[in-house]
């Protein structure tokens, strides 16, 4: 494909896909960013078995 | 910082990089060419008009099957007493959250799942794409149990609706052009204020309306188990996961700057005021429902409604009312399994796998995974809704558990980026933002902590 430098001009460098491509760095979690992903991650666990429950229980209720 | 130095220390593009302009970025640059030649010329509307789509998308998006069955369900069980202004709520709710996504995806240019993986790690970013994959799945067949009950309203059989449904989902990916798919989604989107003259033919009473606004009330029954489920599930058919990711991928594929965001937010309102007046709408509708003590318990989809409202009002409000279902089913259809497209592209691409693109500007051998996943998704979901005996209901019940739990988790994700200065520089949160961001991550924990408890305790509550 031709490069038209005119056109692309019209994007941000860093819009660019070849950019985009490049990851970003992983964050530095201070104290209490981490507290909350543990939290977090104590809330999925607790979430989960709800959510199956929610969808037996009401698979269960439609049969009977 | 100035707009043309944040760009994470990549500096313009070197030569190398010049032979590695994509066709992508070529229709892109199309798109902001005109954007920026009308922002040159100070037409402001124009602007807006080039600029809008990903927040009227997702807020008219959101305006789903299950979610208008939820408006119709809660006016006719309650009336518009206290409903109608707390719907007026959660869609300002609704705005706040995705407000922050027009900021991050302008100033990052990257998807929302690509960002949580990389600044937060592969656990974090696989299970926000796996929790964001499986609910848009169930989600999908939900909006698949709306197409098939508009089309029942009308005499067409299941297989056939859903046939149409699954064709015009997955011809609309076949435009290859995310700027023709947004305008041709937007067209079909304005199809959900259908419910507004439907409401129109329920004769509502003016001054009851205003009543109910300004006064939140009034709200016959209490406080029972059947009201706490209709708050959480008008909540869950508001703000949910995927518009998160949804609007911020769509943010970047258009191509939106840091000097978009003000037009962003406009979009952004302006879908949430029309997605609020159609939600209004769906109430008013059912609301006659209400007066004339039809039990509504046993009804499954939007096609019972439909069919008990024409005695209500009327033949051609039932129709309207049935071709909203079935177009509040369509758009949401197109537009989830979008979302689980990037999501999943761009966990992939954020896992090295760099030929994982995600856009809808891809052809469709550079975008197989991309374009892959919406179509095997839509097919899978319409597969399912035609299985005779399957757990349709059990799946309506069991999505609207899954947004609310997991909405708590995806928010706070949603306000750790937003408050993370190294991306997003002059355009991070503020303090009232992050108050309103903060309050909205609370009640939402809340609530679904609540409906966590009244799921495992039934009872705990008079029905």
């Amino acid at each position: 494909m031709p490069y038209d430098p005119t056109l692309i001009s019209a994007l941000e460098p860093d819009q660019l896909v070849a950019a985009t491509m490049r990851p970003l760095p992983r964050r530095k979690l201070s104290r209490g960013v981490l507290a909350m992903l543990i939290v977090l991650r104590v809330f999925i666990l607790i979430a989960i078995p709800i959510v199956v429950y929610a969808f037996v229980h009401a698979l269960l209720v439609l049969q009977s | 910082m100035s707009e043309s130095t944040m760009s994470f220390g990549f500096s313009r593009p070197s030569a190398s990089a010049e032979e590695r302009i994509t066709y992508e970025d070529v229709l892109r640059a199309r798109d902001r060419l005109k954007v920026l030649e009308t922002r040159a010329a100070k037409s402001s509307l124009r602007l807006l008009w080039l600029l809008a789509g990903p927040g009227v998308l997702v807020m008219l998006g959101e305006n789903d099957g299950p979610s208008m069955v939820s408006y119709a369900t809660t006016g006719a069980t309650y009336g518009i007493g206290f409903f109608a202004p707390f719907i007026l709520l959660t869609f300002v709710m609704a705005f706040v959250v995705q407000e922050m996504t027009v900021r991050l995806g302008a100033a990052t240019h990257r998807g929302h799942a690509e960002l949580i993986f990389q600044r937060f790690g592969p656990f974090w970013g696989y299970f926000a794409m796996g929790d964001l994959v499986f609910g848009n799945l169930l989600t999908l067949v939900t909006e698949f149990i709306a197409i098939q009950a508009g089309g029942l309203y009308f005499g067409v059989p299941s297989w056939a609706s859903v046939a149409i449904g699954v064709a015009l989902v997955v011809g609309s990916l076949a435009f290859r052009r995310y700027a023709t798919w947004e305008r041709v989604l937007m067209g079909l989107a304005v199809f959900n204020l259908l419910f507004v003259p439907a409401a129109l033919l329920a004769h509502p009473n003016g001054a009851e309306l205003t009543h109910a606004l300004a006064a939140w009330g009034p709200l016959p029954g209490g406080f029972t188990t059947a009201f706490l489920t209709l708050v959480l599930a008008n909540v869950g058919a508001t703000v949910t996961p995927w518009m998160i990711f949804f609007q911020q991928s769509a943010v970047v594929d258009k191509g939106l700057t840091r000097a978009d965001v003000p037009q962003g937010r406009i979009d952004t309102a302006i879908g949430a005021a029309l997605a609020a007046v159609a939600a209004i709408a769906t109430l008013v509708a059912a609301a006659p429902l209400f007066a004339a003590k039809v039990d509504v318990s046993q009804f499954a989809n939007g096609a019972d409604f439909a069919t008990a409202l024409v005695p209500l009002i009327g033949s051609t409000g039932a129709t309207l009312f049935a071709l909203g279902i079935f177009e509040a089913g369509l758009v949401a259809a197109m537009t989830i399994s979008t979302s689980s497209s990037y999501s999943l592209a761009e966990t992939a691409a954020a896992a090295e796998k760099a030929s994982a693109r995600h856009s809808l500007n891809l052809d469709f051998a550079h975008g197989r995974l991309f374009y892959g996943v919406a179509i095997v998704s839509t097919i899978l979901a319409a597969g399912i809704v035609l299985i005779p005996g399957a757990p349709l209901l059990a799946m309506t019940l069991t999505v609207n558990v899954i947004a609310t739990l997991l909405m708590a988790p995806a928010l706070l994700l949603l306000l750790l980026l937003a408050n993370d200065a190294e991306i997003m520089g002059d355009l991070a949160n503020g303090r009232w933002a992050n108050l309103a961001g903060g309050t909205i991550v609370v009640a939402i924990a809340v609530v679904g902590a609540l409906y966590g408890v009244i799921t495992a305790f039934p009872n705990l509550l008079p029905k």
